[in-house]
């Protein structure tokens, strides 16, 4: 899932390759296309999947549990299929609950009637939101990084979309980079917090300031809270619409995907007043009409749990948090940045590594077995402000996003994985000291030890040199 | 549900001065409000008569979903599917066993041979398919030729797509294609046809002249056909025949189908696309944005209702074919005027001896004097004038529902 990232590119002219007829045929095919999916391209990214599939490298990339999910919702499903909910439906009760959360986490008052509109996922409910809201040439402000759906949905809806840089290495929010990304043509702001891939989670002094900027450019909001459960270290979701006078301009978006470990089921919400809820339920009518029935109904069994289950998934992801934590530093991360929330790592290479990201994790994979997502499927170098030069963008390719929404078997077998590798290079390193430098060869080529020592890349490539002496090696 | 959309919301008052002074600029702010594109959308018929029926506890034959349930061998496979542990996300085209599964049925239903890795895209529902379809395919500016009366969202998602609609307007008694009045509407900023058979809400089905007519039409001018054949398996005075499988035609085609009506099973949502690897990549990427991915644990079950050997189509057919007949025997006996209905499981019915001014207050009149709820036609064209004397029926609920519907409709019904 989460491989799959696209990158889109400036729409291509209508050139045709006269010369080439095969090239002509698929240019004259590719205008069948709308404009919007003819420039979406496939990333490297992809590539990594196959990759790793060959390889069967553990999947620290996907952004969903390989554990079960809860076993009391499982069987409100089932118990809804047996109970003949399979037709068309719109589970009021839904909105009942989650009137109610809102009310219990944020302190505000919504009305299940009229400003809840359920979806096939928060991935429908942003998509119907942005349609709902934006017009063609409307400018939407987004953070970067950020997940790659939101600028697309922009796009498809007729919106430019605006990338603001969050600062590493603690992806500070910087109001000089705001207040520059503002102009007449803006719309909307889009929030995801907790966030993905960094973890961060928006404190409430940069809430206010987001706020404050809604508000004196009188734009709307439209977040993205799908981890809002998901939180560590006492670290609590506050909702942009929770802020004083935000409700009236802001659309939440939220699932019961990751917070019950459904991603599968596709049941998620938007929440607006009701001028706007209607328009998104408009929307939604006329892209799939309604969500799931019988999963609508088991979300009535999932939105009741008790506080304990909540608490439970907190804490169990906390220790996960902890142990990628451990477990990046161990192969010599230093993470300057640890995930308040979401489940997700978003790990900066280490300072003496030439490799890009793609590079990094294509290593990874080979020789640990082990997969991640690079980070640059996340970056944008068109960003609203003056320095976007190369060097000053170089960060875009030095992360890698680690997820670890895994059993504690699956992040126990990447640690071990990953420590094998360390460990091989601590072998390798002392016995390569006490090798006479330049005496170092391979069947094929001659290394330079020292580049090799200081050179985190050719860690590995030690790893392979040992392979071929040692004959065993794991 | 709201059943108008405020536009704007007044213009704020002038923002107090916030301890940001720096954003404080002197640059004009839009009212706050929901896109343009709003502005063509009608709240659904469906949901006003659904309400209006509760409140008068009438006999709900308006809104096209069975109140009987689909077969146990699928529902048990979805529940196979759950306890598995198949409940996230899915590959985001499709699982591939529903893709092969859809790619072997349609293989036996029209000869053709496709791959289910590049030819078809799994979608939240036939809905889903036509919405992902119209904007992955469609630009802004571009023409496309709709045949009215059509399945309301039609006219909503290609305004989404930004499209101009051009409309042929079928009639009775056999709504056929006007077939000069169609070539005369194509110009060369046509991109598309989207058509419906069997037809919603006439339950005409095209027939191989037609389709011929169609085919060479769009062979001619470059153009590409949407096909939203949902209601396939439900054919019964004659045979479906895909307009993909005409020559020529498949590489300009995107054959659009879904589980719910075949199966019962309308609230699942899960549908699918089928088009050659040029056309599907522009429907998935739309897809991809739209919802992503289909509910995980329904496809699993979908490829196995998709594996349903021939009787249970052959069954399906003579179920519907009785409750078909229950109807429209009911229909006439009242005394509307019913038009012949080869597919679907929908009637159309001429309402005017009843001597109600238009098909809104006969169905209101409907619901609130008799008992029974029929949907009125003008929301499903263009120019709602067109739709006047005709209400829609369905007889997709169970035999003893039809018969008190029929009943209630003598007892209280009279021509004027």
């Amino acid at each position: 899932m989460a491989a799959v990232q696209w990158k889109l590119k400036q729409a291509a002219d209508d050139k045709f390759c006269n010369d080439n007829a095969a090239e002509g045929r698929r240019m004259a095919e590719m205008e069948k296309l709308s404009l919007v999916a003819k420039a979406l391209t496939p990333s490297p990214i992809q590539q990594l999947s196959y990759l790793a599939q060959r390889y069967n490298a553990i999947n620290l990339a996907e952004g969903f549990p390989d554990f079960p999910a809860p076993p009391h919702i499982k069987n409100a499903a089932v118990s809804a299929i047996n109970s003949d909910f399979n037709q068309y439906r719109h589970v009021q009760g839904i909105c009942d609950h989650v009137a109610r959360k809102m009310k219990e986490m944020h302190g505000l008052d919504v009305d299940p009637l009229t400003d809840i509109v359920i979806c096939c996922g928060q991935s429908e409910a942003f998509a119907a939101t942005m349609f709902a809201i934006v017009d063609q040439g409307d400018e939407v402000i987004i953070f970067d990084p950020s997940y790659e759906t939101y600028e697309t949905c922009i796009r498809l809806a007729g919106g430019v979309p605006v990338h603001v840089a969050l600062e590493p290495p603690n992806w500070t929010l910087n109001l000089d980079k705001l207040k520059k990304s503002f102009t007449v043509k803006t719309k909307a702001i889009v929030l995801n917090s907790p966030h993905n891939p960094t973890g961060k989670v928006f404190t409430k002094d940069e809430l206010e300031i987001i706020a404050g900027a809604c508000q004196t450019w009188n734009i709307l909001a439209v977040t993205d809270e799908v981890y809002e459960h998901i939180t560590f270290d006492k670290e609590s979701h506050i909702s942009l619409a929770s802020l004083p006078e935000m409700q009236k301009r802001t659309i939440v978006t939220s699932s019961l995907s990751k917070t019950f470990s459904v991603t599968g089921w596709r049941i998620g919400w938007a929440i607006a007043p009701a001028w706007i809820a209607s328009a998104v339920r408009n929307i939604h009518i006329r892209i799939t009409d309604s969500a799931p029935a019988p999963f609508q109904e088991a979300a009535l069994t999932a939105l009741s749990s008790p506080p304990a289950y909540f608490d439970s998934l907190r804490s169990d992801y906390e220790s996960k948090r902890d142990c990628a934590v451990n477990m990046l530093a161990e192969v010599g991360f230093k993470l300057q940045f640890k995930p308040k929330g979401s489940f997700f790592v978003f790990a900066p290479l280490p300072e003496n590594c030439t490799l890009s990201d793609v590079e990094f994790v294509e290593e990874l994979i080979k020789q640990a077995g082990v997969v991640a997502v690079p980070g640059c499927g996340f970056f944008h170098t068109t960003l609203c402000e003056e320095n976007s030069s190369p060097a000053a963008l170089s960060y875009q390719r030095r992360y890698i996003r680690f997820a670890f929404c895994k059993s504690e078997d699956t992040l126990a077998a990447a640690s071990r994985k990953l420590s094998k590798l360390v460990d091989a290079y601590a072998i390798l390193v002392s016995r390569v000291r006490a090798i006479r430098l330049g005496r170092l060869v391979s069947k094929n080529s001659c290394f330079k030890v020292n580049s090799l020592i200081s050179c985190y890349v050719a860690h590995l490539a030690i790893l392979l040199l040992a392979q071929k002496s040692e004959h065993s090696f794991k | 549900m709201a059943s108008s959309i405020s536009t704007a919301v007044p213009a704020p008052q002038q923002a107090a001065v916030s301890t940001q002074d720096e954003l404080t600029q002197k640059i004009p702010t839009q009212p706050l409000q929901v896109a343009k594109r709003l502005e063509k959308f009608k709240t659904t018929i469906f949901t006003q008569m659904s309400s209006l029926a509760i409140k008068h506890g009438a006999i709900n034959l308006g809104q096209g979903f069975p109140n009987f349930d689909g077969p146990d061998f699928v529902k048990e496979a979805a529940i196979q599917a759950i306890r598995d542990g198949k409940n996230q996300y899915a590959r985001g085209y499709g699982v591939p066993d529903l893709n092969s599964a859809v790619a072997e049925r349609f293989k036996k239903d029209t000869g053709l041979v496709v791959d289910p890795e590049k030819e078809v895209t799994v979608t939240s529902g036939c809905t889903e398919a036509i919405a992902a379809t119209m904007l992955g395919l469609i630009n802004p500016g571009d023409e496309v030729i709709l045949f009215a009366p059509f399945y309301d969202s039609y006219e909503a998602t290609l305004s989404m797509a930004g499209a101009k609609i051009k409309c042929i307007t079928l009639r009775p008694p056999d709504f056929s294609i006007p077939i000069d009045e169609l070539k005369s509407v194509v110009s060369k900023n046509t991109r598309a046809i989207l058509m419906n058979t069997p037809h919603n809400p006439t339950g005409k089905m095209f027939t191989q002249e037609e389709l011929n007519a169609i085919a060479s039409l769009c062979i001619e001018n470059d153009l590409l056909v949407f096909s939203d054949e949902v209601y396939d398996k439900l054919a019964f005075e004659m045979d479906h025949i895909s307009i993909a499988s005409l020559p020529g035609m498949y590489e300009r085609t995107v054959t659009m189908n879904s589980l719910g009506k075949t199966f019962s099973l309308t609230g699942w949502k899960i549908g699918w696309a089928i088009a050659p690897p040029h056309l599907t990549w522009g429907v998935r990427q739309a897809h991809s944005f739209l919802t992503f991915a289909t509910s995980t644990p329904m496809q699993f079950a979908a490829a196995t209702a998709l594996r349903a050997p021939d009787s249970y189509y052959e069954e399906l057919r003579r179920d519907y074919v009785a409750k078909k007949n229950i109807l429209v025997e009911g229909l006439n006996s009242v005394g509307f005027t019913v038009f012949p209905s080869s597919g679907t499981y929908f009637v159309v019915v001429d309402h005017t001896p009843f001597g109600l001014e238009n098909d809104v207050a006969f169905c209101e009149y409907l619901i609130k004097e008799v008992g029974v709820v029929a949907i009125p036609t003008s929301v499903f064209y263009l120019n709602p004038e067109e739709g006047k004397n005709l209400v829609r029926f369905t007889f997709c609920k169970d035999e003893e529902t039809l018969k008190s519907a029929v009943e209630r409709m003598k007892q209280k019904l009279s021509k004027k």
